[in-house]
């Protein structure tokens, strides 16, 4: 069984080189797909970022309402670790800078 | 999560499992889902697709052992703590495909209607879409294992 809970980041020069600002936060937007049932989603999100299933619940409600949802901010490195995660479960996920 | 196993009907699924199959070969060299990538260095988006790849490629192959010559003489599939989470990615990666593959031009609100009334769907579409539906199935089955509080 692989483990997607976190990847190690295997090419981290080339992630410094374009980071300057190491302290920049970032988030994980899940994004709406129309495959995955409401059920695996939030179990998705319950495993791979340690939510309750109330938390995780409003979040897929977000997605398939909204379209998308910011469900992680932080630190770019654990945001690409979540973003991994997250797609070995096969849902659309991106990161992006934290404009506040 | 308990062994759960499930007792299926041979010639019902049976034809399902070449659409199955079908897609599981499409998906030897091919994400579910196209990955984005954090960063536009090719090494890194390189490494991060083999791994996403191998991944897939190990779900992909738990789905398809369920169903190996047992199945066919038994009839069943046993669903357990070790394989249940490589069992739902795989189910996820091969209905994402057959959705792609063959099931485009079916409306959305069919496709997600999980007692969608077979008329509404076009001959040649009702195997994929029987082979969608049952893939659904087994990962709600397995859901509901997982978090007997689950529900839509």
């Amino acid at each position: 069984m692989t483990d997607s809970q976190s990847k190690p980041r295997q090419n981290p020069a080339s992630v410094t080189a374009s980071q300057p600002q190491q302290s920049e936060l970032w988030r994980v937007v899940v994004l709406n797909d129309p495959v995955n049932r409401m059920s695996y989603v939030v179990m998705v999100l319950r495993r791979v970022l340690g939510f309750e299933e109330e938390r995780a619940r409003r979040h897929m409600l977000e997605v398939h309402e909204s379209g998308r949802s910011i469900v992680w901010t932080g630190t770019r490195e654990q945001a690409e670790a979540h973003m991994f995660a997250l797609q070995q479960w096969h849902l659309t996920a991106i990161i992006q800078p934290d404009e506040g | 999560m308990k062994q759960v196993e499930i007792k299926l009907n041979i010639s019902a699924v049976a034809p399902l499992l070449d659409v199955i199959k079908q897609a599981a070969d499409d998906l030897r060299d091919t994400l579910a889902i196209a990955a984005t990538f954090p960063e536009e260095d090719a090494d890194f988006t390189e490494t991060w697709t083999q791994e996403l790849m191998a991944a897939q490629n190990s779900d992909v192959r738990e789905l398809l052992g369920l169903f190996d010559s047992d199945f066919f003489t038994e009839g069943s599939i046993s669903i357990d703590s070790n394989n249940c989470e490589s069992l739902l990615r795989g189910c996820a990666a091969v209905r994402i495909r057959i959705l792609a593959r063959w099931l485009q031009e079916v409306p959305s609100e069919i496709i997600e209607d999980e007692d969608a009334p077979v008329a509404e769907i076009p001959d040649e579409l009702r195997l994929p879409f029987a082979a969608y539906t049952f893939l659904d199935q087994v990962q709600k089955i397995i859901l509901e294992h997982l978090n007997p509080a689950v529900s839509e």
